[in-house]
């Protein structure tokens, strides 16, 4: 059985380094 | 809608000096070079796993089409869009295949 499709997203993280 | 900047044909492989890890089912990367943290979800991280060898967008397509209920349509033009992010943030890197 084939899987649900989700959008792909790239997120970039608003951590500080 | 989005210009697509690359095509289907194109050859696409993973960027070196990122640091990948599987965070509660969700891949998160951290891009040495640029000193960013990425959240790539569930699906994107799949993609990126798919990415550490030489791969088309084509054949992505197909193996994503393979695992997962989409249109091809629509699987096209997510994949070639999410591409596109990972290529304006370089992390991955489209490469020159020669074909023997």
């Amino acid at each position: 059985m084939k899987k649900e499709w989700q959008t792909p997203k790239l997120e970039v993280l608003n951590i500080n380094m | 809608m989005k210009t697509q900047q690359i095509t289907l044909e194109k050859t696409i492989v993973q960027s070196e000096g990122n640091i990948a890890s599987d965070m509660d089912g969700e891949k998160v990367m951290l891009s040495v070079q640029k000193g960013k943290y990425y959240n790539l979800g569930e699906l994107g991280g799949e993609i990126w796993d798919l990415l550490k060898e030489p791969i088309t967008i084509h054949e992505l397509v197909t193996t994503l089409q393979s695992q997962y209920d989409v249109a091809q349509t629509e699987c096209e033009e997510q994949v070639t869009d999410f591409i596109n992010q990972l290529l304006e943030q370089g992390l991955v890197r489209i490469e020159d295949r020669i074909n023997s």
